[in-house]
């Protein structure tokens, strides 16, 4: 039995090693060939997913070991042949008490963390940076709320309401997948047309909605999954603080192309970022008869 | 019948029974539902309010507006202010401009929710476009006006101490004429 | 409802229905038992076929068999449903809960033998209703439900960004079906287990597998009306202007979410309650020991299914839902790991002392205790919203259930299986071939499923019918594995085909002193009518 816990010890030190040592398979921002552990951490709440998996995995590769130790105990020492007389004991009160115990105990370590993890998710930061994105069958618009706010006097808005300017949002655009003769060195799947630059280190307000069906924003890296809703606007944040292009894929079943329309970030410091905002600005110029969604399926042409 | 078959009876019968209310307790489920959210901000849903708090605070939220039109209704749909900054306690107004860009008449109905969702307990509309079926004659563009406060009582809520921006969403379905044509095009306030 | 259905009366008739009619007919609780088992190896064949057929899309990056992804759509959804409802159920609460259920507990019928029959053959209709909505149409532009099991809507909705074809009309019907069937089989059970115990037979010394299929029913009873209701509101939306989950009417596709996971929670605890209490006597026949902390294993089986009826938010974490709420769920899931722990526990505690031999059916046993147990500390990772977060809806999820629902609920189907096919049809099974058919399908799920953890962590999605480069590796694995359970199925087979062809006439009680169920005391198989006097227990 000693040798047994012995031996789990060290397997279980080996798993753990490899669990937490994978980055050396990991790339950033997107998949890398037999990847066994998360996508690089591009976000202080990856980060912190990154660790809590860490702690969470020492545990149940744990108690798998134990239950799988404790079966072959049973299996060799106990066999009909070693064993040919069974004893009868059918109650221990310690041990039925200690097993339901222990768990609470072990859960109890495990929600600790757990719950902070959670928290941290939803304790929003003050936001440098609006974006909008909005889940179509099958692919993403982009909407960059930059914009400077009007005069913040809502007693004014109330008396001319027809004077104020409509402020249109800066500017939006289609991100979609790139075909594959397209993508050049980048990952086919992975790749997409228009990419999405933020600056290093801001706080980015990431509001999600769906124009057709159910869809789910993610990118791996930074830590951020929600369900893009009909009818209902959803609000994440990322604040990523290294530098690359992190991709993401659609993460709710939302029809034919599901697989087929990923999102993708490049994240650059604030001078690059600024530069790519006025190039942006006259690119994606917002069209003032902005394409509604009903047309979004031709416009796919699959 | 023997006494057993009338046991086996008795409690098939009170099993169908519990099937029966279970399946009523589904259909019961969507006016329930409706109603939580509604009572407790579940979600993120505004509240309804008719009076006005009665104090003011100090303390600034920045309330940033989204207008959304789902497929099947040809309307362009914005705020008219990105954003706006009110006391916490203040009854604010502010406009969504909605213009019917196809040729002919559409009703609209809109829904609407708040983020970050655990704000909607204390964020209360008195006036809204969005409690009616609204139309809009080809062409016709109007102002919709929503009237506001955030509730004082959020001060009372330290974990709520650090939201300084919330954002209210709105998205314009296509939707049936009301049974009783009352209502104007004209948004009431 | 006739006379004959009262046991006392059927056994004034000297002989029973010969022929076809022994089955189109049956009131008998054994042969509709073993109607509902090959019911669900055939609907297993199709359920596999359709996972082999994902497993071949998927072995490299591109589109391979498929040409058009919703196609792919069509049969992971279609898979799902299969499994779910036409595989698992009626193996577990229709062929061995009807079989032995009443067998244990001392009862000559089940209370309603009529029903019964009646909750069989409503199953054919609905499994033909789910195989023809595959070939009708379904989304623009191609046939079958391609919306997952989960159908949420608006995808599921009859709008253009939908599913506007009759597919998903005729998968509604059979699920009405399915479930109509299942809760009159629910209802039947409860009463016999509640009025038919033979003299002596308290719900306390009542054998476990009994007691599983007691709470399972009560499961099914709590928790496919909703689904029936739910399903029914999709239809209206559909069909006849309903706006329950249609945001312009006033409703939220929401709720649908949440009715279908009040629901769909429990479900799978309904497919693997059965097997929880199959595995027990199992476990406790081949150690020659009884089970350790009985009363404590039937209340986990009880406790694990109320608090199953109170954790359906966590599969929604990421709609949008407060954290508070998220909080809550995330501790009422955590809960449900503490009866769990204290079932694989005890079944360590029955063997811990006994004199193990390793029949085939054991073998399945241990082997679903392990797999149980991988893919339930696998389910507490899942269960922290702040690291679901980054699995929600990826492939860690699939390993995760299928760790629980594949390997798990069908380890224990196959030890129940093995278990008593000696009882069931009186033939010895070969013991060769039973054992090579478990490790063959243990090595195969294993390569199918273990690796999905790892693509899963890499972050790939889950419903994808191509995937980027870099998750070539793991997915070629798993598809090889997925070959090798295929094979597997076919060692199944002739494993069953062989025990028909030799006929090796099996012992009342071929398992020795450790097999101490009412089911033992019977002839190999029972005659049609068992206990005509009825077992007096002590």
């Amino acid at each position: 039995m000693l040798l047994g816990s012995r031996f789990a010890c060290r397997l279980l030190a080996v798993f753990a090693a490899t669990f937490s040592a994978a980055p050396a398979f990991a790339s950033m921002g997107q998949p890398s060939p037999w990847q066994i552990n998360f996508q690089d951490a591009a976000t202080p709440i990856m980060e912190q997913i990154h660790s809590f998996n860490t702690f969470i995995n020492i545990i149940i590769v744990a108690i798998t070991l134990f239950v799988l130790v404790l079966l072959a105990i049973c299996v060799i020492r106990f066999s009909e042949k070693r064993n040919p007389v069974p004893s009868k004991t059918t109650h221990n009160t310690l041990l039925e008490v200690a097993w339901s115990v222990v768990p609470v105990l072990i859960l109890v370590v495990i929600a600790i963390p757990s719950f902070r993890l959670l928290y941290a998710q939803y304790d929003f930061p003050k936001a440098d940076l609006t974006i909008k994105v909005t889940g179509l069958q099958w692919f993403w618009k982009i909407e960059y709320q930059t914009a400077e706010a009007p005069a913040a006097d809502p007693s004014a808005a109330a008396a001319t309401p027809a004077q104020a300017a409509a402020p249109q949002p800066d500017f939006e655009f289609d991100v979609r997948i790139l075909p594959k003769e397209q993508v050049g060195d980048q990952p086919y799947l992975l790749a997409v047309d228009n990419v999405a630059v933020v600056p290093v280190g801001k706080v980015v307000r990431v509001q999600v909605t769906g124009g057709d069906v159910i869809h789910a924003f993610a990118v791996p890296s930074f830590g951020v999954k929600i369900d893009a809703v009909p009818g209902r606007l959803n609000e994440t944040w990322f604040r990523a603080d290294r530098e690359g292009i992190y991709y993401g894929q659609c993460s709710e079943l939302c029809g034919k192309d599901h697989a087929f329309m990923p999102i993708a970030f490049r994240v650059v410091s604030e001078p690059e970022y600024q530069a790519w905002l006025a190039q942006a600005r006259q690119q994606f110029a917002m069209n003032p008869e902005p394409r509604t969604v009903a047309d979004a399926s031709v416009a796919l042409g699959r | 019948m023997s006494v057993q078959q009338k046991n086996h009876r008795i409690v098939a019968a009170a099993l169908g029974v519990f099937v029966l209310s279970m399946i009523g307790a589904a259909y019961a489920a969507v006016p329930l539902y409706d109603m939580f959210c509604r009572l407790t901000g579940f979600g993120g849903t505004p509240l309804v309010a008719t009076a006005a708090p009665q104090r003011v605070l100090d303390r600034t939220i920045k309330v940033r507006f989204d207008g959304n039109v789902s497929a099947g209704l040809d309307w362009r749909f914005r705020p008219v202010q990105r954003e706006i900054e009110v006391k916490v306690g203040e009854t604010a107004l502010a406009f969504f401009r909605a213009k019917n860009m196809s040729s002919k008449a559409q009703w609209g109905m809109a829904t609407y929710n708040v983020t970050p969702d655990i704000t909607g307990a204390y964020f209360n509309k008195m006036h809204c476009f969005c409690f009616d079926k609204q139309q809009l004659q080809a062409g016709e563009e109007v102002d919709m006006p929503v009237q506001f406060f955030i509730d004082p009582s959020i001060a009372d809520e330290a974990s709520l101490n650090g939201i300084d921006t919330i954002t209210l969403s709105y998205t314009f379905f296509a939707a049936e004429p009301p049974v009783v044509a009352g209502t104007t095009s004209a948004p009431k306030l | 409802m006739a006379k004959s259905t009262t046991a006392h009366d059927e056994h004034s008739h000297s002989d029973y229905p010969k022929g076809w009619r022994r089955w189109v007919y049956s009131t008998s609780n054994k042969d509709i038992g073993v109607m509902y088992l090959v019911f669900s190896i055939i609907a297993g064949l199709v359920g596999a076929a359709l996972s082999i057929g994902i497993r071949m899309e998927l072995q490299h990056p591109g589109m391979q068999i498929f040409g058009d992804p919703q196609m792919f759509n069509v049969f992971t959804t279609g898979h799902a449903l299969v499994m779910v409802f036409f595989v698992v159920m009626p193996a577990t609460m229709g062929g061995f809960a009807n079989y032995f259920a009443p067998v244990m507990i001392g009862a000559p019928e089940t209370a309603f033998p009529r029903i019964n029959n009646i909750a069989f053959w409503l199953l054919v209709p609905a499994f033909l209703l789910l195989l023809i909505s595959m070939f009708v149409p379904g989304a623009a532009g191609s046939t079958g439900f391609g919306g997952g099991w989960t159908a949420y809507p608006p995808l599921s909705s009859a709008g253009p960004e939908g599913h506007p074809g009759p597919a998903m009309d005729l998968a509604i019907l059979s699920l009405h079906i399915a479930g109509a069937s299942s809760i009159l089989g629910s209802i039947n059970l409860i009463t016999t287990i509640f009025n038919m115990r033979a003299p002596g037979m308290t719900l306390h010394k009542m054998p476990l597998f009994a007691w599983a299929v007691l709470v399972t029913a009560f499961l099914l009873l709590l928790s496919l009306p909703v689904l029936a209701g739910a399903i029914t509101m999709l239809l209206t939306d559909r069909n006849f202007g309903t706006t329950f989950f249609k945001p312009d009417g006033g409703g939220d596709p929401i709720l649908f979410q949440h009715l279908f996971w009040f629901f769909g929670h429990p479900e799978v605890y309904i497919m693997i309650l059965p097997g929880f209490g199959m595995v027990s006597h199992i476990v406790s026949t081949f150690s020659k020991k009884p089970i350790f902390g009985y009363l404590g294993m039937a209340y986990a089986m009880v406790a694990i299914g109320v608090v199953g009826f109170i954790v359906w938010a966590h599969h929604m974490y990421t709609v949008g839902m407060s954290v508070n709420a998220q909080a809550y769920f995330v501790f009422a899931t955590m809960v449900i790991a503490v009866p769990t722990g204290v079932k694989i526990f005890s079944w360590i505690a029955t063997m811990w002392g006994g004199s193990i031999s390793l029949r085939t059916p054991m073998l399945w046993a241990i082997g679903f205790i392990f797999l149980f147990t991988v893919g339930g500390v696998t389910g507490v990772v899942l269960s922290n919203a702040g690291i679901d977060r980054a699995l929600h809806d990826t492939y860690y999820v699939v390993a995760h259930f299928h760790y629980v629902l594949s390997l798990g609920a069908v380890f224990s189907i196959f030890a129940g299986w093995y278990y008593w096919f000696p009882k069931m049809f009186g033939y010895m099974y070969n013991e060769t071939i039973g054992k090579l058919h478990f490790w063959v399908t243990f090595i195969g799920v294993n390569l199918v499923f273990f690796p999905q953890h790892f693509l899963g962590m890499a972050g790939m999605p889950r419903r994808y019918a191509d995937y980027p480069e870099a998750f070539a590796g793991w997915n070629y694995v798993s598809s090889i594995g997925s070959y090798i359970s295929g094979f597997a199925v076919l060692i199944f087979l002739f494993g069953v085909f062989e025990a028909f062809a030799k006929k090796r006439q099996a012992a009342d009680n071929p398992w020795g002193e450790g097999a101490t169920t009412l089911e033992w005391t019977l002839p190999s198989p029972p005659p049609y009518h068992h206990f005509s006097t009825l077992p007096q227990i002590k």
